[in-house]
């Protein structure tokens, strides 16, 4: 792959416009991507890789130009990439969040401010237990809880944020009623107080407690996802666990996008660099070492789920309130 | 055992060995220029260790890790500013002690407590680390709320001048922690509609304005008085001596040994880090010393005490990175990325397949400590250079690394007039005796202590009692109490205990006179 991108870039040097599908031609500056959360986390390490991959298609001399501007928990970066010029030298990372966020008035600018182009992750939101725990599958956990209500105790990312509104939709799902318990500090605090017995389960993705139950110590009940997810392919989907109506997607992704309105020539080489990039076998292995299962959506298939997202979560937050 | 000296043959290789050094060279440098901070370091050198093979990479990041720690004691004790959170707590007496001519021995006292704390945390990593991620995740909501507020109760202590301007402070620092988004409900709070205040507003710009920004302010102000009399400022730094005097050592031994394990247990506890380890050490080291009242005025234990907490906490905030695959504070949750990238699956069953690496961390992170050590020794007289550079000089250069270091945490300019605004404020709070410490424990320990209160009160359903039924919550808030009310209880009961004397004195006298 290397030696292709050579190749490629010594016969643009040339001044032979002999490009492949891949290839992108557009820029003439380099191109700037902001990365709305911290260094080190998934969506930046993420964004980061798939970038790393994707420089091989850009003419010689251009590269990425990744920022992370985590301020004001994203939201300022996100209206920066909304409001830059569609000319496909900003880009950016958008979060599921974004599907949140404007019905919570936390956002003014939703998904139909952004072109998508990749999904280079949507990991499905899990329920996950202590090994030795009462509950050894969904079924008895959804029991337990229709038997008590209000009683068992689930940990998740801080109300109004994605695990508590899964957490949420379970309960309405199936008529059910848990204890939320916040964890505004993220996954890791969580996952230790699960550990230490402190609650009775964790809403999360399936990888952040990929070490745990490996060892034996956590156990994962199910996912909410439309299939099973790549990392525990043991683990049922809440649709194979709970019967054919129990069919829930909520899925933690990123997605590379840019402005709304992107130039079209602009996005068809963006979206099909990126689509080589998630083919590229070496990216995958990349991603997988990272903990990260690498996604398989582009284009408008993104802009899909982002919109299908968008409606999911008004009906969530209406009711929540 | 062939497994630590195969461990071993790595660490000492050539390799390895230069890229600890060229970790913990970068690793002091970010630390001590204020507002790059240990993650950031991290962050920006992960990506680099992806191209190196084994464990040589992994390596490098832990150099970084226990330098950025250290290195922000440099900064803290010469020119009044801490270059990272996690030395906040050391201008408290490290600036005191350099203005009084002892530049030397106070760097040569936080070096020697800096390597003493990584040491004594990476022993008890490699001895006692599954124990240690037992007590870690024993401890719940409860505890740490009691824990936060433990921490919080020195205000009362660090404030020199003014009890009431201490707590005046304390509660600015509570206040600003409650901007942005509720912890538990999301709702908003003091955010205006802007959405920048949504995420609450950055810790690291409020730190550097507060200190670094109103030193400069103040160092203008001197040089426009110096300028009418055109004397030149004369700081004595003669140092006979960079490691610390036998008598030195043997006063704050027991003091490394306390801050060290307090730095190692905080540091294990997930959530929590070198900012909030320096600041409850040094309560502590106050309350045990037999000389409280030197503290604030160059206290050889109140240079050491911080110093030892914050960098034991490299040590204990490997614990659950290894044992739970939970990372302890920040750095180390960037430092994951690194050890997957080497297939390295961090979590109860690293120890038994990956015994070599697990050996190769371990002396990597003894290694990394000690040549911090030489490195701090070895560049003391360096360092104290600054103390002589001209205040006309020093004082523009800190004004823009106040500025650089401010923006580069969130690539934005808001956080440059944050920093600017809090610097303005601090220089008034400055001139009116306020200090900066108890609005920096507020900002740090606000959040832990609000979102544990809250998360233990959802847990009990609302019963309060949960906090007095749990022992160790409960012991933690009786001495929260106490350090609270001590300062302000204290004086009364020596001036009450002295009266009773002066009343009885007379009769002593008549009885010798007969």
């Amino acid at each position: 792959m290397k030696t292709l991108g050579l190749v490629m870039s010594a016969i643009l040097a040339l001044g032979i416009t002999g490009a492949t599908a891949q290839q992108i031609t557009y820029p003439t500056k380099n191109i700037s991507v902001i990365i709305p959360k911290n260094p080190g986390g998934g969506t930046d390490t993420s964004t980061r890789l798939t970038l790393e991959y994707a420089k091989q298609y850009l003419p010689s001399g251009i590269i990425f130009v990744p920022e992370n501007k985590p301020a004001g928990n994203g939201v300022t970066g996100l209206i920066e990439l909304a409001h830059a010029k569609p000319d496909g030298l900003t880009l950016g990372t958008t979060t599921v969040e974004l599907a949140m966020f404007p019905h919570q008035k936390k956002a003014p600018v939703t998904y139909a401010d952004f072109t998508p182009l990749v999904a280079q992750i949507a990991d499905p939101c899990a329920v996950v237990v202590r090994a030795d725990s009462a509950y050894k599958t969904l079924q008895e956990l959804i029991d337990a809880a229709k038997a008590e209500p209000g009683k068992i105790q689930v940990a998740n990312s801080g109300a109004g944020a994605i695990y508590d509104l899964a957490t949420s939709n379970i309960e309405k799902k199936f008529g059910v009623k848990f204890k939320h318990i916040p964890f505004n500090e993220g996954t890791g605090p969580s996952i230790a107080a699960l550990v230490g017995g402190h609650v009775d389960a964790v809403i999360t993705t399936p990888g952040s407690a990929k070490s745990q139950v490996d060892a034996g110590v956590l156990k994962i009940l199910g996912v909410m996802d439309d299939h099973r997810f790549a990392l525990f392919p043991d683990v049922p989907t809440f649709e194979e666990a709970l019967g054919a109506d129990a069919g829930v997607a909520m899925r933690a992704w990123a997605a590379i996008a840019a402005p709304a309105d992107l130039d079209p020539a602009a996005k068809e080489q963006l979206v099909a660099a990126f689509k080589a990039v998630l083919a590229n076998p070496e990216y995958q292995e990349a991603m997988k070492k990272q903990g990260i299962v690498p996604g398989t959506l582009v284009g408008d298939d993104v802009a899909k789920m982002m919109q299908a997202d968008h409606d999911l979560y008004k009906e969530l937050i209406a009711e929540a309130k | 055992m062939i497994d630590i000296l195969h461990a071993a043959e790595i660490v000492f290789s050539a390799q390895s060995l230069v890229m600890l050094f060229l970790g913990v060279f970068a690793g002091i440098l970010i630390g001590a220029l204020p507002g790059l901070t240990v993650n950031m370091g991290i962050a920006l050198l992960l990506p680099l260790t992806f191209t190196f093979e084994g464990m040589a990479g992994i390596l490098m990041l832990l150099g970084v890790y226990c330098g950025a720690i250290y290195g922000g004691s440099i900064t803290a004790i010469l020119i009044n500013t801490p270059g990272t959170p996690a030395s906040a707590a050391t201008v408290l007496d490290g600036y005191p002690m350099a203005t009084k001519g002892e530049a030397g021995r106070a760097l040569g006292l936080s070096t020697g407590s800096s390597v003493f704390g990584g040491v004594f945390s990476t022993i008890a990593l490699i001895l006692v680390a599954p124990q240690l991620a037992k007590v870690a995740t024993g401890l719940s909501a409860p505890e740490y709320f009691a824990l936060g507020v433990f921490g919080i109760s020195i205000i009362t202590s660090v404030s020199s001048h003014s009890i009431i301007k201490g707590l005046m402070g304390g509660a600015i620092g509570l206040a600003i922690a409650c901007i942005g988004l509720d912890p538990m409900t999301a709702g908003m709070r003091f955010t205006f509609d802007s959405y920048y205040l949504m995420g609450g507003i950055s810790f690291v710009p409020i730190l550097v304005g507060l200190f670094a920004f109103s030193q400069a302010m103040l160092g203008m102000e001197d040089n426009a008085v110096e300028k009418g009399r055109s004397k030149d400022r004369k700081v004595k730094v003669k140092i006979d001596r960079v490691l610390p005097t036998w008598l030195d050592f043997r006063r704050v031994l027991p003091t490394y040994v306390r801050s060290s394990a307090i730095g190692t247990v905080i540091g294990s506890i997930p959530g929590t880090g070198g900012d909030i380890a320096s600041f409850i050490s040094y309560t502590e080291a106050k309350r045990w010393s037999k000389h409280p009242e030197e503290f604030g005025h160059g206290s050889p234990e109140g240079v050491s005490a911080p110093e030892a907490g914050a960098n034991a906490v490299s040590g204990g905030a490997m614990v659950p990175l290894m044992t739970l695959g939970i990372p302890g504070d920040g750095a180390t949750a960037i430092m994951m990325g690194a050890f997957m990238v080497q297939g390295l699956q961090l979590g109860p069953m690293l120890f038994t397949e990956h015994p070599v690496e697990v050996n190769t961390i371990f002396i990597g992170l003894l290694v990394a400590n000690l040549l911090m050590g030489a490195l701090g020794f070895l560049g003391i007289r360096l360092f104290t250079k600054v103390m002589i550079v001209p205040r006309k000089v020093l004082v523009p250069i800190i004004l823009v690394l106040c500025a650089v270091g401010s923006y580069s945490v969130n690539h934005t300019m808001i956080d440059v007039f944050v920093m600017m605004i809090a610097g303005v404020l601090g220089y008034v709070m400055m001139r009116l005796d306020f200090s900066m410490s108890p609005i920096v424990i507020g900002i740090i320990l606000g959040p832990m202590v609000e979102a544990n209160l809250r998360r233990a009160l959802i847990m009990s359903d609302g019963d309060f009692s949960i906090f007095v039924t749990r022992p160790i919550c409960a012991i933690f808030l009786a001495i929260a109490v106490l350090t609270l009310l001590l300062p302000v209880v204290g004086p009364k009961f020596g001036a009450w205990r002295r009266a009773r004397k002066a009343m009885s004195a007379p009769d002593a006298e008549g009885r010798t006179a007969e």
